[in-house]
């Protein structure tokens, strides 16, 4: 058999194969298919002769130590003569400094009885460092509200500006579009039975009691949330964290409790923002295409809404605001290992604070209707 | 005539006021360690940098192995191999898949053959098996180094580049990776560019060094080098941990 990397002489006792061409990397696969038909008769001896390479690297060398390994395995003699480079030494150096050579197979299936242990043991874990993580987080709230030091209520006014101010624009433009959606949506309906000046009871019960808060909530735990749980996370992960604790700072004083008391501040300001852009909407409807007069609108409203439906709605965001912050920090800090944890976490931080307000706001519904609000 | 692999013409590179090359030229030869030095903000990284497409230069060319180095695009990225300072490991895989990696890009060989080959690269650096599945977060600085320098060679690249290789190693850690970068260079044809702070280095495993001082670039043997009456260059190697090193050779 001959090809452009072996040619192969056969004789009575022996085999001689004439290696030749380019072993290298790029040639691997072809290499393996060379090597492959070096097929000795029992009894015979392999020679490999190296004189005709041109070429020899790392992997070309190792396709030939692996051949000579395989025929060794198969109880046959070889040899390798007339090398030039000093690539085989070396190969077979590294290959002897290894004692295991071979992957180990990984442990066998564990019983399904210690699979069920080792979750429920797993859960367990993840539980109590919760619940510890949470401990820590309220212990220093506490102790910065007991001695409020200027740097935590600089770093406040500084999360109130990127979690509360950057995000106002945002906010109308959702809720005022929502406005206009709700309002399109009710004149549809009530239409029908000519109960058209209602659109606007609904629009500004909805807008303040629910949908200025969720909305704005919503908007918040996109934007902030996941800053939060980012932020923190790569801070985390350069050891900015372990530097805060080593200088004798509590890292959960100076960077959870700012981003949590900032964002209590922001999302009830947000939510009157949410309010006014969200009935605004409604407003250009009413007026622009339901024939309702501005006026008309304004009393509707001053008489359908009562300030305690905008407190319903503005009570609700500070809940909110704990939850968005406190689940993306805490995802944060949970950052370890890896920049995919990063992400995960990340990821998780939006969507639990997006899961947890909704359960928060129908607790509340609940609870508003019980009380009679 | 020595071959040269790098080429690197005229460059230019300043951020707003601060110019770090002014028509820097540099040559580095085949199989050769060349060292590269300077004080901090001098540059050293910028090169390094600028010769592997990674950033922009005002002007100048750069050609490695003939191929002429533009920004961002593709460069001979099959022929070198690179050290990152931090090691630059992929943190969501583990070892062995952050060498098997770049072979899974540039070839098409069967995972067996993959896997076997990317071993061999954690043997090589000296790295045993059993850290293979580990994950990047779990190994000592010292390791990650090593893991890097096995990814760096997975295709068996011609021309290596080292960003402060030993920096964050203890000595005896240092003088180990510089007995390695001498024994792989030594065996595998390798040109290699080390940018280095480490004096042991420079004097044990540099073949040549290159000086990074006012925006250019003074290069020589060591002896060369040491003779050199630049202010700079004098005060780098007049120190007690440089003298001493000098004399430990």
């Amino acid at each position: 058999m001959n090809n452009a990397f072996l040619s192969i002489e056969s004789q009575p006792d022996s085999l001689i194969v004439n290696v030749k061409g380019q072993w290298i990397f790029d040639e691997v696969l072809a290499l393996e298919e060379a090597v492959a038909g070096v097929l000795p008769e029992p009894g015979q001896k392999v020679t490999f002769k190296c004189a005709g390479l041109d070429n020899i690297d790392i992997a070309g060398a190792w396709v030939l130590y692996d051949c000579t390994e395989q025929l060794s395995v198969l109880e046959i003699e070889s040899e390798l003569v007339g090398f030039k480079a000093a690539h085989f030494k070396f190969l077979q150096h590294i290959i002897d400094a290894a004692a295991i050579r071979e992957y180990e197979e990984p442990d066998s299936e564990p019983e399904p009885r210690h699979l069920i242990r080792e979750k429920v043991e797993l859960f367990g874990g993840a539980m109590s460092t919760h619940i510890e993580d949470l401990g820590a987080i309220a212990r220093s709230i506490l102790d910065g509200v007991r001695r409020p030091s200027l740097i935590i209520i600089g770093e406040t006014i500084k999360q109130v500006y990127y979690t509360g101010v950057q995000a106002i624009p945002v906010v109308v433009v959702i809720t005022f579009l929502i406005g206009i959606v709700t309002a399109h949506q009710a004149a549809g309906q009530l239409e029908k039975f000519g109960a058209t000046v209602l659109v606007v009871d609904l629009v500004s019960i909805s807008i303040t009691r629910e949908m200025g808060v969720l909305l704005a909530a919503v908007m918040v735990a996109g934007r902030s949330g996941s800053a939060f749980a980012a932020s923190l996370g790569v801070m985390k992960l350069n050891e900015e964290v372990d530097a805060m604790r080593v200088l004798g700072l509590n890292p959960n004083q100076m960077l959870v409790i700012p981003r949590i008391l900032g964002l209590v501040i922001a999302l009830p300001v947000l939510t009157i923002f949410a309010d006014i852009a969200g009935i605004a909407g409604g407003a250009l409807i009413a007026v622009g295409s339901l024939g309702i007069s501005g006026l008309q609108f304004v009393e509707r409203v001053a008489f359908s809404t009562d300030l305690s439906d905008f407190y319903v709605g503005l009570v609700k965001a500070p809940v909110f605001a704990l939850l968005i912050a406190m689940i993306g920090t805490l995802r944060g800090m949970q950052v370890r290992f890896s920049a995919e944890e990063l992400g995960l976490k990340t990821t998780m931080a939006v969507v639990q604070s997006i899961f947890m307000i909704i359960v928060a706001d129908a607790l509340f519904a609940t609870l508003f209707t019980r009380m009679g609000i | 005539m020595m071959e040269t692999v790098i080429e690197v013409r005229d460059l230019v590179n300043s951020f707003g006021d601060q110019v770090v090359h002014d028509g820097l030229c540099l040559d580095v030869r085949r199989d050769e360690i060349l060292g590269v030095v300077g004080g901090s903000g001098s540059g050293k990284s910028v090169l390094l940098r600028s010769i592997l497409g990674l950033q922009k230069p005002k002007s100048g060319t750069i050609t490695v192995l003939g191929q002429k180095i533009e920004y961002h695009q593709p460069g001979p990225s099959r022929c070198w191999g690179v050290l990152f300072q931090a090691g630059a490991l992929l943190s969501g895989l583990t070892v062995q898949q952050n060498v098997e990696l770049p072979i899974a890009l540039h070839s098409d060989m069967p995972v067996e053959t993959r896997h076997e080959l990317a071993s061999l690269k954690l043997l090589m650096v000296g790295l045993s098996l059993s850290v293979a599945d580990k994950y990047p977060s779990e190994l000592s600085g010292g390791m990650k180094k090593r893991v890097s320098l096995a990814r760096a060679l997975a295709l068996e690249p011609k021309i290596l580049f080292l960003d402060e290789p030993t920096a964050g190693l203890d000595p005896i850690g240092a003088t180990a990776f510089d007995e390695l970068i001498t024994y792989l260079q030594g065996n595998l044809d390798l040109t290699v560019v080390m940018i280095t702070h480490d004096v042991d280095s420079l004097f044990n495993t540099c073949h040549r060094i290159a000086v990074l001082v006012d925006g250019k670039v003074k290069i020589g043997t060591v002896e060369e080098i040491l003779q050199s009456d630049h202010p700079w260059i004098k005060s780098y190697f007049g120190v007690p941990r440089a003298q001493r090193a000098r004399l430990a050779i």
